[in-house]
């Protein structure tokens, strides 16, 4: 039987992520495979481009080694865009006026940044002011790089995570920095109000300034960004004018093809949108209402698709993922899941405000499980706190400890911790600890005491570390 | 150890550490201390036991040795050469492992050899081979730990496998040195570490990957080094970019924060990981311990002094064991089976035509799988695999299937209970021989006391069967020095050189330390300083990523379930189970448990379990505790029947290594009671 031809319409993250699925599931052994990429050069990563911005080389980001070949049924298309699918007749019109034929079809063609109107953001011929620099690709971050100079000012748009990254970025490199926000705090959809202003204490410290509650009302200068005023009349001083306002999906080649469109490309549980044969996933498809711009839940779409399409799980359906967004925002580690804000007046909420410490913590409950948590300063409990929250296990009876190692939690129902330490004598950590505290403070001397650790000597380590820890505090100086 | 004979009887023996030993340097772990009680036990098997009728009769060593030799010419001309087997164990000494290679290769003339530490070392071997291009478990003296910066303990619970050595952990700490433990419970040794890494069963290859991110993002990878001393680190950099923390904190449940810290530390100041059982007792057993390499080769560790990767064998001959041919798909020496050069090698050193020297054999648990239908019969030499196999109910079926089942041992266990023939043999200070420790290093066994007269030494065995077979020619040895003479000349050249050892040597310098080409060489204590075995002499790295276990926890079966030791326990406890102390000490498996968990399905410390899989279920005590993560429980492997933990575990094998996955399966938990 002839192989199917499966084409890829982005080499972003979400289709290079779907190529690597597919082929760990052979899939060239069913499909012939073309993606196309808009972008010159291998897909790369776009969660790192803070990191290009501070200066790091473009190909430490990419998604593959420079090196990577992508197997002899799989041809890489850079450069071309796909401008409409004809779907009755199985065929791709690209830009360069050709069309090619597919069995499959997937749009991964992810989203383009929201760039808001505001006056004297272009110049007369509507190309943008110099000056004016979206973050989103590469090639932004490559030209933003470009024209940095210590001591230039810049005012960063949008006080999200990318947002925030970017004016990090730029502080760096020695700009003096301030984020416009147009929310009463910062990275509102990860944080309540609490969060959202502690961590913009912590931004300011690290001397950035951040203005909430303002937008950018006109970009000042005429042929070269000079400043901006912002919607109450005051006006910036600016070099640099950076617009981080969020993404859209493209929609633009679903929309020319015929396929239902909401906010993105529909689809459902099988990611298929309505159209036979044409499936959509990553930034640019809406599942169940939502559209998703963070990593992990992409992943788990392209594991679902190279299921479904490898038969390795055609069952497989994907329902949705939960949110986790995990951060390090200016030097401040953020962690985020699930609803910011209790929803329901039956759901509980446990909140740790620790000025000194500079953290806070909460934990959002419904009917004993974890529907939501915030992590600012102190995200120890992240790891334990996100597996809770994603398999939906009932935490312990004092949410608290949800906080802690699992060694300090539920400890009512456990044996008592008095552990056998030497098993040729039977001795138990209480009685060595009892000698320790009358004095014997030496393995030798705990040896005479006891009999612990004068059999086969394998446990003298553990007695080393008990008289490390209970030796009464006058032998301690000795 | 140093033992030594009771003057008045000449029949008991009494133990002590040797204080001058450079591994153990004085200590030593209480089953070695109480390993005497074995040499004199009552339980001893004295005589060759043959089944008849469902029951043990003894009958006298030829007819024993007439019968089970006709019985393989049977199953040979009915069934083919392949149709009869052999299994053997790293317990066993260097001179067995070998002989019982050339017994399966030369007398046999079988393809189907491997041995149980299929089940313990292979998926290291692997990892270091691919990246190394050569496995020795640690690459340089245990003597190293007391002066790293920082060592990294990945799934290996010391203080209870290994205690002797912790001595070097209490050194390196008084040095202000730090010990990091990755493991999913809170063990003894997690307790004594700076930093403990809880993580989710079966994330150990990711974890490692998103400790690389870290690096990378911090940027502590030692470029230099990996320009100058590696190949083919872009393509596993791209794969930890994609390691993003929050992806590698729902996984692994580790926090960002303590890979961080983790990470400084590693790269920091002179530093080593050392991997247990716990990420290489994996269905990704071998990918896992590349992913622990790689990091290491990025930080630049590997070959710097007291710096690198090791793995700690469990078994007393885990590395000698592996090296000299008693594994599927290898020959003396860490020769492959079946690369033709090796093949053309040993072929000629044992005189035979290279084309009847067998090819690569199925792997341990392919082998036991294949029992009743293309293998036939078996000859067990060292191992209780009825325990120590996973679906351990399935294994029990397809050995009482066999045609021909000899167990040697010197007791009755869950295998011999199920042989035709049980053959009494003799113990370790009955016997000569040689073994190669965790380092590398090729230490003495020395007989101390005789044997019972009616037992036989299995190169005894060997031998005589052989003679049997029409080989006797080839198998003309009279101790183990000339069976340790032969092989060190077979070993010639090979990766695994030991043909300038000889005993006189080993005794002048407290063991010698492989690669050793030429009796005027001193041994190589440590490796890589300069260059790792590949032919351009560069180290690998390999692009891995992470992959799920074959079974995860689901609806049906939510909670991970993971094996592991009791200090007082070895292997399937066919010996330890029968000292006084240690049973006292640990008279019965438990069940661990945190509290949550228990809260959860209406038990309290000490109530009775049922835990079960998808392949059985065993009964067992509870034991509650917060020091195990409340999504898992751990229970000992030591146990036969009902206890045994290996009903449960998942027979899925790494595709590389062959390795069970031990580690990883689903059950779920329920009151004895409750329906």
């Amino acid at each position: 039987m002839a192989k199917k031809h499966l084409v890829i319409i982005g080499h972003g993250m979400a289709g290079s992520r779907l190529l690597d699925e597919l082929q760990s599931r052979h899939a060239g052994t069913r499909y012939r495979i073309t993606v196309y990429g808009e972008e010159p050069g291998a897909a790369y990563n776009r969660i790192l481009l803070s990191k290009v911005l501070g200066g790091a080389d473009p190909d430490t980001i990419r998604m593959k080694a420079e090196t990577w070949h992508p197997g002899d049924d799989v041809t890489l298309v850079p450069r071309t865009r796909v401008d409409r699918i004809d779907s009755a007749n199985r065929l791709l019109h690209l830009s360069d006026g050709s069309t090619e034929p597919y069995d499959i079809a997937i749009i991964a063609t992810g989203s383009r940044p929201f760039i808001p109107k505001i006056e004297g953001s272009v110049l007369a011929d509507s190309s943008p002011k110099p000056g004016v620099f979206a973050y989103r690709t590469l090639d932004d971050c490559l030209q933003m790089r470009s024209k940095l100079r210590p001591g230039d000012s810049a005012v960063v748009l949008g006080g999200g995570l990318l947002g925030l990254e970017a004016a990090k970025a730029l502080a760096d490199n020695g700009l003096h920095v301030t984020v416009c926000h147009l929310m009463p705090t910062l990275m509102e959809t990860q944080l309540d109000e609490t969060g959202g202003k502690m961590l913009q204490r912590q931004i300011e410290q690290q001397g950035i300034f951040v203005r909430c509650g303002r937008t950018i009302a006109a970009i000042l200068g005429c042929n070269q960004v000079r400043g901006v005023r912002l919607d109450d009349g005051t006006e910036l001083a600016a070099d640099m004018v950076v617009l981080a306002c969020g993404i859209r999906p493209r929609v633009d080649l679903a929309q020319a093809s015929g396929i239902p469109v909401n906010r993105g490309v529909i689809v459902n549980d099988a990611l298929a949108t309505a159209v036979p044969g044409v499936y959509a996933l990553g930034e640019c498809a809406e599942h169940r209402g939502r559209v998703y711009g963070i990593v992990t839940p992409i992943w788990e779409q392209c594991e679902a698709l190279a299921d479904i399409l490898c038969a390795t799980g055609s069952a497989r359906r994907y329902t949705g993922s939960k949110l986790y967004s995990r951060l390090k925002v200016a030097g401040v580690d953020v962690a985020s899941m699930g609803v910011v804000k209790p929803e329901l007046a039956s759901d509980q909420t446990i909140q740790i405000f620790e000025e000194q410490r500079a953290t806070y913590r909460k934990l959002i409950l419904r009917e004993g499980k974890l529907i939501g948590a915030q992590l600012v300063g102190d995200t120890a409990a992240a790891g334990q706190l996100v597996q809770l929250f994603d398999r939906n296990t009932t935490i312990p009876l004092n949410p608290l400890e949800a906080l802690c190692a699992y060694s300090a939690a539920g400890g009512s129902t456990g044996a008592a911790l008095d552990r056998q330490v030497c098993n040729c004598n039977t001795v138990n950590e209480s009685a060595i600890v009892s000698a320790i505290k009358q004095g014997c403070v030496s393995v030798e001397a705990v040896g005479v005491c006891t009999r612990a650790g004068t059999g086969c000597g394998s446990c003298r380590s553990q007695i080393v570390g008990l008289i490390r820890e209970h030796r009464p505090a006058a032998a301690a100086t000795l | 150890m140093v033992a030594t004979t009771d003057s008045s009887t000449g029949t008991s023996i009494s133990i002590r550490a040797d204080d001058e030993f450079p591994v153990n340097r004085g200590q030593m772990c209480i089953k070695g201390f109480n390993a005497h009680e074995l040499i004199a036990s009552p339980e001893r098997l004295l005589n060759p036991l043959k089944r008849v009728d469902g029951q043990f009769v003894e009958i006298a060593w030829a007819q024993a040795l007439d019968e089970i030799a006709d019985k393989i010419k049977t199953i040979q001309t009915a069934h083919g050469r392949d149709a009869m087997s052999a299994f053997g164990s790293g317990a066993l000494t260097n001179e067995k492992a070998y002989l019982l290679g050339k017994f399966a290769r030369v007398a046999l003339g079988t393809a189907n050899i491997d041995y149980n530490g299929r089940y313990c070392m292979s998926s290291a071997a692997a990892g270091q081979n691919r990246a190394f291009g050569v496995d020795r478990g640690m690459p340089f003296p245990v003597e190293d730990i007391a002066s790293t910066g920082c060592a990294m303990l990945w799934g290996s619970n010391l203080t209870d496998t290994l205690p002797p050595i912790m001595q070097y952990f209490d050194t390196l700490r008084a040095r202000s040195g730090r010990v990091i433990v990755v493991d999913p419970r809170r063990t003894e040794t997690a307790r004594q570490a700076d930093l403990h890494l809880q993580l989710t069963p079966g994330t150990d290859l990711l974890l490692a990957n998103g400790l690389l991110h870290v690096a990378i993002d911090e940027q502590l990878i030692d470029l230099s080094y990996i320009e100058s001393r590696t190949n083919d680190f872009a393509a596993i950099a791209a794969i930890a970019l994609r390691s993003h923390p929050a992806y590698v904190e729902r996984l692994t449940g580790v926090s960002l924060d303590q890979m961080r810290q983790a990470v400084r530390w590693l790269a920091e100041t002179p530093s080593m990981i050392l991997s247990g059982r716990g990420p290489e007792q994996q269905s990704k057993g071998a990918d896992s311990v590349s992913a622990l390499i790689n990091l290491m080769l990025a930080l630049g560790k590997v070959g710097k002094p007291f710096s690198g990767y090791g793995t700690l064998t469990g078994q007393g001959n885990g590395q000698g064991g592996r090296e000299h041919g008693q594994k599927a798909d290898q020959l003396v020496g860490y020769r492959l089976i079946e690369n033709p050069v090796h093949r053309q090698q040993i072929a000629e050193f044992w005189g035979i035509d290279e084309a009847d020297l067998p090819r690569k054999g199925k792997s341990a648990v392919e082998l036991v799988d294949a029992c009743g239908d293309d293998v036939r019969g078996m000859l067990v030499m060292g191992s209780n695999i009825a325990v120590a196999t996973p679906g351990a109910n399935n294994v029990k079926e397809r050995l009482a299937s066999l045609d021909l089942l000899v167990v040697c041992d010197s007791f009755m266990n869950d295998t011999a209970e199920l042989a035709h023939y049980v053959l009494p043999t003799q113990q370790w200070a009955e016997e000569d021989g040689t073994v190669t420790n965790l380092e590398g290093r090729v230490i003495r066994r020395r007989r101390v006391i005789d044997p019972p007269a009616s037992t036989r030494g299995d190169v005894e065995i060997l031998c005589q069967l052989a003679v049997r077979l029409g080989m006797a020619e080839k198998f003309a040895f009279t101790t183990a020095e000339s069976v340790f003479d032969e092989f060190r000349r077979a070993t010639a050249g090979a990766p695994a050189d030991y043909n300038g050892i000889s005993y006189d040597k080993i005794d002048q310098h407290d063991g010698i330390f492989w690669p050793c080409p030429a009796a005027d060489h001193p041994g190589t204590p440590r490796l890589f300083a300069t260059e790792f075995a590949h032919p351009d002499a560069r180290a690998r790295f390999l692009a891995i990523d992470h992959r799920p276990a074959a079974e995860e926890p689901d609806d049906e079966y939510p909670i991970f379930f993971t094996t592991g030791r009791y200090r007082e326990h070895y292997n399937s406890g066919a010996q330890t189970r029968k000292v006084d102390i240690l049973v006292r000490s640990k008279p019965e498996p438990k069940a661990q448990l945190h509290p949550l968990l228990a809260d959860q399905i209406g038990i309290t410390d000490g109530e009775r379990v049922v835990v079960e899989s998808r392949r059985g279920r065993i009964v067992l005590v509870a034991h509650v505790t917060p020091e195990i993560r409340p999504d898992t429980i751990f229970a000992p492997f030591h146990w036969g029947g009902r206890q045994s933990a290996n009903i449960l575990t998942n027979p899925a094998l790494d595709p590389t290594s062959r390795m069970p996955e031990f580690k990883i399966c689903a059950v779920r938990v329920r009151q004895v009671d409750a329906t």
